[in-house]
């Protein structure tokens, strides 16, 4: 008697906790109740997020999490979770974690199919190949027969499929589960070149063995527009996440960066800027926050040239088609209109 | 009242039995209904979350390339193909390790048991080794280690019969058989041939076991008499050398090779101590018994010890054939192709439907251990019923 009674409540309890349905559609207030943002990011990748000496988090996506938290918060208040390529989208998908901060081109099916949303183009990049210079390979032509280590996690592997046989070109694919047993087999010559996003391979170049036995080839095989990314089916979240990543771009075409921005405040005449940083107009009630989001993203984390500068000027990346528009790249911002 | 006693504790027997019944009916309806809730519960979710759902992407076009593929196999193909692939790489080195480890276990489990002191120390330092390192640190050793000393593509080791091996694998060499039809046609008459020598052995009252070995050698030597023709023949061709690699039909990637080496070592432990403790656990009064008869050594183990020794080793031999096909999935980590990276790895990626990818692995996984150990127990009952006759 006493056995079955306890079978049932234990059936009952698990039903209950199995029928509650996952939050849906207010990330923000989620992440207001809990005080944080809970960010994940993939360890290790140079220019994009590592660890310093000091042991302070630094890189790209990292500065994409503060974004996201110096517009809800106002200070930088995030739980970092390190994760693997494999389990991004799950983790997100799940809830687990409240956006993806980037590292993921925008595709069709990762749109429609994955219960995801995209929000704006931050980076605009290519997958590119690493190989020896002592190989003798001069273009992407030349790698026709050859063996190329990749890693798993992306679209680089169908990129790969695609572009050879587009081309009719034989080649042979080594898969690891992440990049750096991919490099480490790469340079022990278990291949002939390594393929990766082209803003990956710069930065990972200084940590190779041997840099300077290695160069980039010219060109890349496939389109990756990188954009953050959140659940679907919570409008406001992604109008937060999208218009913050907006405002990055902006400032920096309206002349806004970390070092004047409170000079710009007080004195700039252009009403877009003095829409962007709260002077006047209620912009940031309209996205669930104060009218200081603005002026917090740029103030903590700065524009995105100081992002830039800060994360991958040390790698010696140019800005490519990275640049405002004005200046012939592809980065327009949206108008704060 | 012995009747009304005798009745009433039947009555009473036969209520227990109901009860009995009666709750494990409604512990499986629990479980089903449990089951069939979380199934319930997990599709509404993903359904609310816009997640695709069904087994549907297994149609579709995989639209990426395996490093080693046992059958045709294209990025044309679909991804149910390639999951046939991978699981086709993981029985490929479950079974080329199992076999491996199982001589090595054998030698090593023998040489444990020996009299001769370093020997046995010798086989103990190994054991001790090789079970005490995790086996992801010895395949990462195998694998980085042994890539680096391999030679580069220029410095190939060319082995004899035609072999070469260097960092890019162990390549084989293609055999071209001239005058094929001759050889075929061979065949078919040896057929022939070895039933009538079947037949005259039977009848000359030749063991059962020596029939059979005389009766393939026949065979096969008729088969091969035509290759005294002239046009006849076979040769093992090298491969050629292309820009980047050697080209040949068969080729074994350097990961399946740390694999095999590094599990086929690491399980080959366990292996080696379930031997010696099965032969450490018969009763000596076997071994003296055997000796009083008069029989010679290797009679005596082949007759008395084995047998019995081998009826205790398969239990726990089918746990460690079942680990060794799990442990196959430890080549996700070197890039072998086998089902957790091919499956696990880039098609999760690409559909993004980890519910049933990971239900698909699990169920694969599962439906394979077992018939590796019911193929060991049926063995097992096997040779306990034919000990008991």
């Amino acid at each position: 008697m006493a056995a079955r009674l306890n079978l049932g409540l234990l059936c009952a309890a698990i039903a209950l906790g199995l029928a509650s349905a996952p939050s849906r559609g207010d990330t923000l207030s989620d992440v207001q109740k809990r005080g944080f943002l809970r960010c994940p990011i993939i360890e290790a990748s140079p220019g994009f997020s590592s660890i310093t000496a000091a042991g302070e988090r630094v890189g790209m996506d990292v500065d994409h999490c503060k974004v996201i938290a110096a517009a809800v918060f106002g200070a930088i208040k995030i739980e970092f979770v390190p994760i693997t390529p494999q389990t991004a989208f799950t983790l997100l998908q799940s809830g687990a974690v409240d956006v993806f901060p980037g590292g993921a081109s925008w595709t069709f099916l990762r749109d429609t199919a994955m219960g995801l949303d995209f929000t704006g183009v931050y980076l605009y990049a290519g997958q590119g190949f690493l190989v020896r210079k002592s190989g003798r390979i001069h273009s992407i032509a030349d790698l026709d027969g050859a063996t190329i280590c990749v890693a798993q996690g992306t679209t680089l592997e169908q990129n790969l499929a695609d572009y050879f046989r587009a081309h009719r070109m034989r080649y042979r694919a080594v898969t690891f589960a992440n990049i750096e047993r991919g490099l480490d087999a790469y340079q022990a010559d278990r291949c002939d070149a390594f393929t990766n996003e082209v803003t990956s391979i710069t930065g990972r170049l200084r940590e190779l063995v041997n840099p300077q036995d290695h160069k980039i080839l010219p060109g890349v095989i496939s389109r990756e527009p990188m954009a953050a990314i959140v659940r679907q089916g919570d409008p406001r979240w992604r109008d937060l996440v999208l218009w913050s990543f907006n405002a990055v771009i902006a400032a920096e075409e309206l002349g806004i960066s970390q070092a004047n921005v409170d000079e710009m405040r007080k004195t700039s005449g252009s009403a877009e800027a003095q829409r962007l940083l709260g002077v006047y107009g209620d912009y940031g009630a309209k996205l669930g926050l104060s009218n200081d989001w603005a002026y917090n993203i740029i103030k903590l984390v700065g524009n995105y040239n100081d992002q830039w500068q800060r994360n991958f000027g040390p790698l010696g990346l140019d800005r490519g088609v990275n640049r405002l528009w004005t200046d012939g790249g592809l980065l327009m911002s949206l108008p704060f209109r | 009242m012995l009747s009304g006693s005798i009745a009433s504790v039947r009555r009473g027997f036969v209520a227990a039995r109901a009860r009995s019944l009666l709750y494990q009916a409604l512990l499986i309806v629990g479980l089903v209904g449990l089951a069939l809730l979380i199934y319930h519960t997990t599709s509404n979710n993903l359904k609310l979350l816009g997640v695709n759902s069904g087994f549907a992407f297994l149609e579709h076009r995989s639209g990426f390339a395996i490093a080693q593929t046992l059958i045709p196999y294209d990025e044309d193909s679909s991804i149910a193909r390639a999951f046939f692939v991978a699981a086709l790489n993981t029985l490929l080195l479950a079974g080329t390790a199992s076999v491996v480890a199982t001589l090595l276990g054998l030698a090593v489990g023998t040489l444990r048991m020996s009299s001769n002191w370093l020997v046995s120390k010798l086989a103990q330092a190994y054991v001790e080794i090789f079970r005490n390192v995790p086996a992801l640190l010895q395949i990462f050793f195998w694998y980085f280690v042994a890539l680096r000393s391999l030679p580069s593509l220029a410095q190939s080791v060319h082995i004899p019969l035609g072999f070469i091996l260097n960092n890019r694998g162990l390549y084989f060499p293609t055999l071209q058989l001239h005058g094929a039809g001759w050889i075929a046609g061979a065949a078919l008459v040896g057929v022939a041939v070895a039933g009538c020598a079947h037949t005259l052995l039977a009848r000359r009252r030749i063991a059962a076991r020596f029939r059979g070995v005389l009766v393939a050698l026949i065979w096969l030597a008729t088969t091969a008499l035509p290759l005294f023709l002239p046009s006849v023949g076979f040769e093992l061709v090298s491969p050629t050398r292309g820009r980047f690699e050697y080209e040949s039909q068969i080729v074994l990637m350097p990961e399946y090779l740390a694999l095999l080496i590094g599990l086929s070592m690491y399980q080959a432990t366990y292996i080696a101590e379930i031997v010696r403790s099965s032969f450490t656990a018969l009763p000596t009064g076997q071994a003296e018994a055997a000796n009083a008869l008069g029989l010679s050594p290797f009679v005596r183990f082949q007759r008395v010890m084995l047998p019995q020794a081998l009826i205790m080793m398969l239990p726990p031999l089918a746990s460690v054939y079942v680990n060794l096909l799990k442990a196959t999935s430890l080549g996700a980590a070197i890039a072998y192709p086998e089902i957790v990276s091919v499956f696990v790895g880039t098609v999760n990626n690409l559909v993004g439907q980890p519910v049933e990818i990971m239900g698909l692995t699990l169920v694969v996984y599962v439906a394979l251990a077992f018939a590796v150990a019911a193929a060991m127990n049926a063995y097992n009952r096997r040779l306990r019923r034919r000990g008991q006759q």
